[in-house]
């Protein structure tokens, strides 16, 4: 992919396809699960990472960082290899995730240099986010807080009260992207729980709010950096459309990957279908 | 009385510190008139949205402010449990809960607005002080070691109008009992919030009884509680609460471990109210009144 286009933060790559390879290992070492959940927000995180999180020094705990907040916590094996990347975890942690003792989590866990918030009890993080982004503004420090949030998770009346609250005290330096795959634990999320217009439920809640191809990371960079850049007082969302185990043809739109675990043969044959793109 | 003890110990915090912020669910009306005088910038309406009220008040307790979080305690902290324990307990962010109202002090409202399980509810999550003052001045007390603590802290404030029980403001630590009356009886009473203003009156009835109260709930000094209890044959301990995991408990529990020494717990009894009424006729409808737990005492004392 070309990413001359890009705003670049960062000198490191976040390459999709070396992050979803760091994810396979990763699932694989741990025996763990919520591998679809983690592909579908490879490049959103890549691109985030890459061009728009300011972490002075690469240091996670600067005081003067940019804000990732993972809501969708079951997504965070994506941020464990952006932060493989970054060098703020190592081989050991890789291939020794989910092992007794260790201290990552199978969800985003604040307890870990990184991670801004504890999630998986969905309908948290956008809150804490938003705690963050009035903090940043009323310390006026021009940090701006990035939550990620699930199509599924929306279901969560918090998230509703989150949103109301950052248009009320005009968050501008918030932006929600909703990693909507059209999946949740059960089935889709028409099956499970209608979510009709999502972009349409944001605007009406007073963002500003648009929507793009969760995996076309020049479409995706050019549009984070129009709704941040934008004169408005609004908090920004962002309704990407994405694919639930995005990258792995037998994982796409495969809800079983929610919950399944690698075995050797699923393992090896998701690893050659990466390295033949 | 307990409400102005408080306002006023929240108006001079946030006066000398700005990084004290008030957040309420829309609740507190005439409470904050003069908080929102002085410190205006200092007051955020969360509106009617109490889970979003508690994570944002851990944003802002990570962006380096020291957020006050007010609600009924029916609400704050029942409604918001699991807010508290995962993003503020768990990371031990410096947030401060207010529980107004607890107990049954909405007598006419309903059980919505009663909160019995309050104490119990918390107890059980690490990191969170408990504390439960009885009159004005333990409040102000209460207050000051919050404010000093990093730590999350919750203050359950129950009926606000009772008689003081202190001439002035005891200098308590936290997890310590505070002796109100000393006597050489073979029973002894620990009470906490409203119930000690009662309990003083019951005293009477009885010859040379030593009186606590509890303030704080959690932590509790175990040494403490543990002298008092190899003291003594009988410790009543008397709450606006559920017998099931209050003060009652957590006196048990210690003395059953540590000194075995009979407790009798009189508290609410497992139940919700069943009427409608005053605050005294629910008082009386749970047997928390002068008469009732006279009564319940001198049951016990021949069981």
């Amino acid at each position: 992919m070309v990413l001359k286009e890009q705003f670049v933060v960062s000198q490191i790559m976040f390459d999709a396809k070396k992050l979803r390879q760091t994810i396979l290992n990763m699932a694989y070492a741990g025996s763990t699960v919520h591998i679809g959940c983690a592909f579908s927000i490879v490049e959103i995180l890549a691109v985030l990472y890459r061009s728009h999180l300011n972490f002075a020094n690469n240091n996670p705990e600067d005081p003067l960082r940019d804000y990732l907040v993972l809501s969708k916590g079951h997504g965070v094996m994506a941020q464990y290899a952006c932060m493989y990347e970054l060098g703020w975890l190592t081989d050991n942690d890789v291939h020794n995730y989910f092992h007794d003792g260790t201290v990552l989590k199978g969800l985003s866990d604040a307890h870990v240099k990184g991670l801004e918030v504890s999630s998986g009890s969905l309908g948290h993080g956008v809150s804490v986010g938003v705690g963050l982004a009035l903090a940043a503004k009323r310390n006026q420090t021009n940090q701006r807080c990035f939550a990620i949030a699930g199509d599924g998770e929306i279901n969560e009346g918090s998230i509703w009260e989150a949103l109301l609250f950052a248009a009320h005290f005009e968050l501008s330096n918030l932006l929600v992207i909703v990693d909507n795959n059209g999946y949740q634990a059960m089935g889709t999320t028409n099956e499970v729980m209608r979510l009709g217009n999502i972009a349409d439920k944001f605007r009406a809640f007073g963002f500003e709010t648009r929507e793009v191809d969760g995996h076309n990371e020049i479409a995706l960079d050019q549009t984070i950096h129009e709704l941040m850049e934008l004169n408005s007082k609004s908090p920004k969302a962002i309704v990407a459309h994405t694919v639930k185990g995005k990258g792995i043809s037998f994982m796409e739109n495969d809800n079983c990957w929610h919950y399944t675990r690698l075995t050797d043969e699923t393992y090896k044959s998701a690893i050659a279908e990466l390295q033949s793109i | 009385m307990m409400r102005n003890a408080f306002s006023s110990a929240l108006v001079t915090a946030a006066q000398s510190d700005p990084r004290i912020l008030l957040l309420t669910g829309d609740h507190g009306y005439a409470l904050f008139d003069e908080f929102r005088k002085v410190c205006p910038d200092q007051y955020i309406n969360a509106g009617v949205a109490e889970q979003n009220m508690v994570g944002v008040a851990a944003g802002l307790a990570k962006g380096g402010f020291r957020p006050i979080v007010y609600g009924l305690s029916a609400f704050v902290p029942m409604r918001v449990i699991e807010q508290i324990k995962l993003d503020i307990c768990y990371e031990e962010l410096p947030v401060i809960f207010i529980g107004d109202g607890a107990g049954v002090v909405y007598s006419g409202l309903g059980s919505s607005h009663q909160s019995t399980e309050d104490i119990a509810a918390l107890r059980a999550i690490p990191n969170i002080k408990i504390l439960s003052p009885a009159d004005h001045y333990e409040m102000a007390q209460c207050m000051e070691l919050a404010l000093r603590s990093l730590h999350p802290v919750y203050i359950r404030m129950g009926k606000a109008n009772l008689p003081s029980i202190h001439s002035a403001q005891p200098n308590f630590q936290l997890g310590e009992l505070c002796q109100i009356k000393g006597g050489h009886n073979q029973i002894c009473f620990i009470a906490t919030g409203s119930m000690v203003s009662t309990t003083i009156t019951v005293s009477e009835k009885f010859n040379d009884v030593a009186v606590w109260s509890a303030p704080s709930i959690k932590p509790l000094n175990i040494d403490q509680v543990v002298k008092i209890a190899q003291s003594h044959q009988l410790i009543i301990t008397l709450e606006e609460h559920s017998i099931f995991g209050g003060l009652g408990s957590a006196i048990a529990e210690i003395a059953a471990e540590y000194a075995p020494t009979k407790v009798c717990r009189i508290g609410i009894q497992d139940r919700f109210s069943k009427f409608c009424g005053s605050y005294q006729y629910l008082m009386q409808e749970h047997k928390l009144d002068i008469e009732s737990v006279t009564s319940q005492i001198f049951l016990a004392l021949k069981t």
